[in-house]
This record gives C-alpha cells, sequence and structure tokens, in this order.
C-alpha cells in the first residue's frame, strides 16, 4: 500500500462502503487528477499529477475489494496481513471447504450442472455471511478505537481474522465454479 | 508575451496528430474544426500499406511502392513489421511462414529480432520508424508544423512492444505524447459522434493483432473494465492459413518454397480473402504450375480455415466479459474495429458472442487513427471539451519471481493506470550485498511461462543477517502502460542502486547511435532537433508556470512569486537567443524553473484534489450510514492519515 486508501477517497474506515459513490470520488479524483490533464504542464507538475493519480487508482483497487479492504483496514489497525501472516484456518473451516471442494470435483466428473449452480448459491450464501462478520468486526474494532484502549482494538480486530480466511476460501471456490462453468459452455 | 513557437512557423500553430501504427497499414489524423480527419496522399488515400522495402543503394521506399517489391525481393521488403516489435531473437514468430532472413545477434547486441537485409542488420523499431516518419511528412505537408503525436498501439501489447513502438516514435523525430490503446481510441471516435452513455465491447481483429476491450462510457469519461487480446492473432493468420491451402491446391509444397513464392501465396491468399468478403467462391490460375491449370476456394473453406482462429478470439471474449463482471447481454452495444472484422464469418461469429448486431459505421481501418487525433487534440489543450477522460487498464499482471521460479503478482491485470504498488522484500543470506530482481508479465503461476521484463540489480546493502535487510520494491506504471522500478532498502534507509536491464528491445545507447545515424548530418541536425525539442518544453513550462500564477496567486508564499518571475523571464530570454550549441544551457533553465515551481505545483495539486473531494465525500459518507444496516454511524479518517505504510 502507498498510503491510506480510505484517506485517499474520502471514504471511512469500515467494510460496508457505499462503493457507487465511492466510484464517483474515484472518478472527480481522475478528472482533476489525470496526467492527461497535464500533458501541457511542467515537469515538476506532471511528476506530482502523476503520482497523486497512481495513489488514488490504488487506493480505488484496494476499497472496492472486498479482500484488499479488510486486509487494508487490518493495516490501518496495525495487523500484520497477508495469508502468510495470519493464523492457520481453524480444522473445522478446513474440513468444510475440504469437503465442499470434493463435491465440486464430484459434480464436475459428472457434468451435473444442477449440483454445480447449487454449491454456487451455498458458497455465495457462505461468502455473504463472512462478509457480514467483516462488517460488524470492523465497526465494533473502530468503534473501540473512540473510547478504549489501542489494546482492545488489537482484539477486537484480531477476533476478525478467521472471517477474513473464510472470505477468502469461499472466494477461491467461486472462482473455481467459474472456471468450471466456463470449461462447460 | 512573444510566442516561443512563432520562431518555427509565423502562421500555423503545430498541430497535434494521432497515428494509427497498424499492422498492414498506417494512417495519420488530426483535428480540423473540431471534427477528426484522416490525412490523405498525394493519390487521395489515406491508408498508408506498412511496407517498407529498402534498396541496393541505401534508398528506402515506404507505402505502396514498397509493397510492389515484395515479390520481387521478398527478404528486402519488410511486410507486417508490427509482428515483431519487442520480440527477442529466438522468439517463434520468426519461425512461422515467412519470407524474412534473420541475422544471429552477436555478443552484447540487444535483444531484439534482426532483420538480414544486404547483410545488413535492421531491427523492427528502425523499419517502424522508417512508416512513422513517412506519415509524419505527410501531416507536414497539410499541416506545415506538428506538435506532438499520439501513437495507437493495441492493448495487448505488452511492456517490450510498448516501449519499442515509442522508441520508434522518437527515432522518427516525434514527440510522443501518449501511447494510446487502439479499442480505447476507436470507442473514443464511436462514444464523440453518439453521445451515449452506456456500455460497450469493442472488437478489433487487425492485420496481426487481436484485442476485446470492455468500457463504461459515462459522461465523457471512458472506463475500460477489463481488456483481453492476443498480440499474434489477425488477418495475417487468415492469409497464412489460406496460403497453406493454396500450397496444397496447387501441390507445391510449402516447406520446399523460395521466398518469393511464399510471397506469391501470402499475396495471393490476402486477395482471395478480401474477394471471398463479396463473393462466395473465388476461381484461381495456379501460381505454381508450368501448365496453366486453376482451382476454386470456397467461402464455406474459407470459413473452416478460420474457425480455430475464432474460437481463439471467443475464448478471449468471454474472459474480457468475466473480468469486468459483465453478461454479454448487459452490453449496449459491440464496436468493430480493424480491417479484419469485414470478413463475413467474423461479423456472424460476433453477432452469435455477444447475441446483437456490432456497429461499424465509422470504417473500421479509420477509427482507430481518428480516435487518436481526438485524443492528441485533447493533450495538446487544443480541445474545447475538457469532460472527456480516458481510463485506461494494463491488460497482463506485473510480478515479480521469487523463490522457485513462482511468480509473486504485484498488479494483477486490468488494475486502471496510471497506477503503483510497493512490495518488501528480504536478503536469504547472511551479508548478501546485493539483490537481484526479475519483473515479468503475465497470467501464469511460473516465470518461466511469463513474459520476461526486467532484470534489475540492487546493490551496497550493509551486510546484515540474513532476512533483515529490507528491500522495498516501487513499480509504477506510466499513462502509456510503461513500466518504472524504484527500490530502497529500507533498515539503512538509503535509496539503492538500481540498475534495470530489459530483457527485450534497445538500451539508451543504442537508440541515441540509431538518432545519429537516421539523420543526414548527423550531429549537427541532431542538435538542431535537440535545440527545437527543449524549446517546446520551455514553452511548454513557460505557459503553464503563467497561467498557474494568474488563477492560485493566492498559494504563493512570500518572496515566492519573485522566485519564479525570474526563472521565467531568464528562461524565455534564453530559449529566444538559444543556438544549437546552448541546448544544454536552455535544459538547464528549464530544470531551474521547474525547481522554483515544485512547491507551488505540489500545492495547487493538494488544491485540485480537495476541490474534486469536496461535496463528493460527504455523498458517501453520507451513503455509507444509510447502508450501515444499523450498526453505529462511520468515523471520517484523520485528515493527516495518508501515511506510507
Amino acid at each position: 500500500m502507498l498510503a491510506d486508501p480510505f484517506a485517499t477517497l474520502g471514504a471511512p474506515y469500515r467494510f460496508d462502503l457505499d462503493l457507487p459513490a465511492i466510484e464517483k470520488v474515484h472518478r472527480e479524483l481522475s478528472r482533476a487528477l489525470h496526467p492527461d490533464r497535464f500533458a501541457q504542464a511542467g515537469a515538476s507538475e506532471r511528476r506530482a499529477a502523476l503520482e497523486k493519480a497512481a495513489t488514488v487508482n490504488e487506493a480505488w483497487r484496494v476499497v472496492r475489494d472486498p479482500v484488499r479492504r479488510a486486509e487494508a483496514l487490518l493495516a490501518i489497525g496495525g495487523i500484520a496481513v497477508g495469508e502468510n501472516r495470519e493464523p492457520q484456518a481453524s480444522p473445522a473451516l478446513l474440513m468444510d471447504v475440504l469437503e465442499h471442494r470434493e463435491a465440486l470435483a464430484d459434480a464436475r466428473a459428472k457434468n451435473d450442472m444442477v449440483k454445480i449452480r447449487a454449491l454456487r448459491s451455498a458458497f455465495e450464501a457462505r461468502e455473504r455471511s463472512a462478509e457480514e462478520k467483516l462488517t460488524q468486526g470492523f465497526a465494533l474494532a473502530f468503534a473501540a478505537t473512540q473510547s478504549s484502549p489501542w489494546r482492545e482494538r488489537r482484539e477486537a480486530l484480531e477476533a476478525i481474522l478467521p472471517a477474513l480466511g473464510e472470505l477468502r476460501f469461499f472466494k477461491r471456490l467461486l472462482g473455481d465454479v467459474s472456471a468450471i462453468e466456463e470449461e462447460q459452455a | 508575451m512573444t510566442d516561443l513557437l512563432e520562431i518555427f512557423d509565423p502562421k500555423a500553430p503545430p498541430r497535434a496528430i494521432g497515428i494509427d501504427l497498424g499492422t498492414t497499414n498506417s494512417i495519420v489524423a488530426y483535428v480540423k474544426n473540431e471534427k477528426p480527419c484522416a490525412v490523405v496522399d498525394c493519390d487521395g488515400q489515406a491508408l498508408l500499406p506498412s511496407v517498407v522495402f529498402y534498396g541496393h543503394q541505401g534508398n528506402v521506399v515506404v507505402g505502396r511502392n514498397a509493397a510492389l517489391h515484395a515479390a520481387e525481393s521478398p527478404r528486402e521488403t519488410i511486410v507486417s513489421v508490427k509482428r515483431f516489435m519487442g520480440r527477442g531473437a529466438g522468439d517463434p514468430e520468426t519461425k512461422r511462414l515467412g519470407p524474412y532472413a534473420f541475422a544471429k545477434p552477436k555478443p552484447g547486441d540487444p535483444n531484439t529480432i534482426f532483420f538480414d537485409v544486404h547483410g545488413k542488420s535492421i531491427t523492427p523499431v528502425e523499419v517502424s520508424a522508417d512508416i512513422l516518419r513517412t506519415l509524419k511528412r505527410l501531416a507536414e505537408d497539410e499541416l506545415r508544423s506538428i506538435g506532438g503525436a499520439v501513437i495507437t498501439v493495441p492493448a495487448y501489447f505488452d511492456d517490450a512492444q510498448r516501449q519499442a513502438t515509442k522508441d520508434a516514435g522518437r527515432l522518427a523525430g516525434l514527440d510522443v505524447l501518449r501511447l494510446l490503446n487502439e479499442p480505447t481510441a476507436a470507442a473514443l471516435a464511436y462514444g464523440l459522434e453518439k453521445k451515449q452513455n452506456g456500455k460497450f465491447a469493442v472488437f478489433d481483429l487487425g492485420g496481426g493483432t487481436f484485442d476485446v476491450t470492455i468500457l463504461v462510457l459515462d459522461d465523457g469519461v471512458f472506463q475500460v473494465r477489463s481488456t483481453g487480446g492476443d498480440s499474434a492473432l489477425g488477418g495475417d493468420d487468415m492469409d497464412r492459413a489460406l496460403a497453406h491451402e493454396i500450397f496444397q491446391l496447387s501441390g507445391h509444397d510449402s516447406d520446399a518454397a523460395s521466398p518469393s513464392e511464399v510471397r506469391v501465396a501470402l499475396d495471393l491468399a490476402r486477395r482471395v480473402k478480401h474477394a471471398l468478403t463479396t463473393a462466395t467462391e473465388v476461381e484461381l490460375e495456379n501460381p505454381f504450375a508450368k501448365q496453366p491449370s486453376s482451382f476454386v476456394v470456397t467461402r464455406a473453406r474459407f470459413n473452416a480455415l478460420i474457425e480455430p482462429l475464432l474460437a481463439r478470439a471467443g475464448t478471449v471474449c468471454r474472459c474480457a466479459l468475466k473480468d469486468a463482471e459483465l453478461g454479454a447481454a448487459e452490453l449496449d452495444g459491440v464496436i468493430l474495429v480493424g480491417g479484419a472484422t469485414r470478413v463475413p464469418a467474423v461479423r456472424a461469429y460476433v453477432s452469435k458472442l455477444f447475441g446483437k448486431e456490432p456497429l461499424s459505421d465509422i470504417d473500421p481501418d479509420q477509427v482507430v487513427a481518428l480516435g487518436a487525433a481526438v485524443h492528441a487534440n485533447l493533450l495538446a489543450g487544443q480541445s474545447t471539451n475538457d469532460e472527456v477522460l480516458l481510463l485506461d487498464v494494463i491488460p497482463l499482471s506485473v510480478g515479480i519471481e521469487v523463490g522457485c521460479g513462482v511468480v509473486d503478482r504485484i498488479l494483477p491485470r486490468n488494475t486502471t493506470i496510471p497506477t503503483a504498488a510497493r512490495a518488501t522484500y528480504t536478503t536469504q543470506q547472511d551479508n548478501q550485498t546485493g539483490f537481484e530482481i526479475h519483473v515479468v508479465q503475465g497470467e501464469r503461476e511460473l516465470a518461466a511461462d511469463c513474459r520476461s521484463l526486467a532484470h534489475f540489480t540492487l546493490r551496497g546493502i550493509p551486510p546484515m543477517p540474513a532476512g533483515i535487510a529490507r528491500l522495498e520494491v516501487t513499480f509504477r506504471i506510466d499513462a502509456d502502460g510503461l513500466l518504472g522500478v524504484h527500490a530502497r532498502e529500507q533498515s539503512s534507509g538509503k535509496e539503492q542502486a538500481v540498475s534495470v536491464k530489459p530483457s527485450y528491445g534497445l538500451d539508451e545507447q543504442t537508440i541515441e547511435q540509431m538518432l545519429l545515424d537516421a539523420i543526414d548530418h548527423g550531429e549537427e541536425d541532431l542538435m538542431l532537433r535537440r535545440l527545437a525539442e527543449a524549446r517546446i518544453e520551455a514553452h511548454r513550462i513557460v505557459t503553464s508556470t503563467r497561467k498557474s500564477l494568474a488563477s492560485d496567486a493566492d498559494l504563493l508564499a512570500a518572496g515566492e512569486k519573485e522566485r519564479i518571475e525570474s526563472a521565467l523571464v531568464t528562461l524565455e530570454k534564453v530559449a529566444a537567443e538559444a543556438q544549437a550549441n546552448d541546448v544544454r544551457r536552455l535544459q538547464l533553465h528549464i530544470e531551474d524553473l521547474d525547481a522554483a515551481t515544485k512547491d507551488f505545483a505540489g500545492r495547487r495539486m493538494n488544491r485540485s484534489i480537495a476541490r474534486a473531494i469536496e461535496g463528493k465525500k460527504l455523498d458517501a459518507i453520507e451513503g455509507a450510514v444509510k447502508n450501515s444496516k444499523g450498526i453505529e454511524a462511520a468515523h471520517a479518517p484523520p485528515t493527516n492519515a495518508t501515511k506510507e505504510s
């Protein structure tokens, strides 16, 4: 991350954002800062605009993607993120994902499109539930900073990590479903 | 104020031009009375065949007259040079059906393809520069003096191919304002014509490259959602498939064919392809038989031959839609670009794929150049339409090779440009003082399967145990889609020396030498050209500084205005008086003014941001609160929260 993407786009620190409204902010900032606007400017202004425009685009890329957005909020709260630095997923979740994966492979082998569609909706439901957990978790963690000490926020943020792991797993499964659907098409 | 540019041409102001540097044909266009139009040659033709013939006496012929030499001098007549841009010596493209001889690179040569022409090595960049020079002259005949140029490239071009194109522009003496993606250029031409908002797909099948771009047009903003393509798929491949068929039907072995015979078969194939656009079958005289004989090629057979090519394009389109998170039914229109979309089977395939009749009311051969002209006009500040903005993307992910040859993806494909990303790496051995980083572009997991962009080496890391040094590497991609890399060792806080070695293409030294060689009177002319370039830059910075001084005077600190004014007046004087050998002096004064305005520029930028975000920010927060399903009110981040993390 180059800069705080939420601050760059004037967005609040929360997981559930009004993305269309933020997209408009991104667009207005792009209008003001895009290098095309500075093609006739001097070198220092061109450089400054290029840098700002890059930061704005990077911020929008992070904020619009649920996984990156969650990672950015955690980083802002001082928690190291990235799959290898986070705690291992719970055995229950791993079991769960393993079973889903097998069911998907099975349906693919049998060319069972009905089953594949059913799995898609099941995964989408789990994705939504993980996002719901993240919404509430981050609201709690960032509300805590107002009144309570730093340690409390850290704990609140650490408690969110399993939901982020879950979101990643189900996004990946949904990616697999799409790949299978494309291959059948 | 005296206009610096009046020195060059007292009558017409320089005009910005747009160039479509195509595989088969190239076009130059400009905006006349707010409408883009193509420049035509003395025969009234807008299309310049992208063919260059190198004669024995060192004469260079470009265009239709060069094409006349193709059959007789197939090795000296370079056709479809675009397919070789940014490619390495051993690239598979050199092994396909074609008449050329390739020179073996000598050790120390830059990694590029060399055509062997009369025993002389010529790079694709030089061939392209010869085409660009011809277009430049064509434009100068009509406009007297030309300003900067926008050159289009296939959206799917990688970093090396883009860099090669930009180098060709420089070599041709053009001030390259921007590299613009061809589908985006086409959308710009259509969007402005139709003034219609919506979601569009641009299906661009040219002579040698295929691109598909999905974009959203909303009140002048052209936002590319996704792009995909194949930089080795186009009308040429149809010709090649047909040429193989012609060899077969004429009982001639294509492997044993001479370069001239290959050229004859390819040209015949192209004519057959064109004829089959209206005819359902074509009868041909056997070009290789001793006795007169003939055979027939039907449209049905041609369709069957190109079916695999269309299937490849289809897969790319489906992937682009998925990346854009759109279904074909959600599209408001499909735009056809490129000469190869005249093939009826291509049109039929596109209608079926997207479920709607494609638009082709702007000439598919010209639409890209017209869009480029519009963009050039915008960049030159000569347009009245300042609502228009292009937000384009990178076509391929950029990553770094990490342990075991696996790619660590830094910037995913379809990231809006310009963009930047930062990654931190560490040393693997105690007291390691250098670090090598390999940058690649592509979607595959292993670096060996991606395209190598550059190797760069960091030196001078202080000796410390393994894993302690923290190397922070910043990747920047500018609005041309070109990559820049910058590295810093964090624990010592020092900027480290980075030497970037591009995996393909020409280095700075080679280009300098080529520039010298390309100009008739060598050094002296080069200095004059440098002087002209420095004067344009001086004019640019003087004009823009005066404008900012007038509009944002309240942002000036005490004494700052005087410092800027003094640098400005000196620069104007130096620019007006400068002779060929004063280029360096002029550049130093440009740098002085640049330095004097640096802080002021920063303040102006912050003001722009504040103005852009004003109002919108409140909307965003209110929106978020409205959507918050009962969770407590949002917190705006502290204003000083912008930090490096």
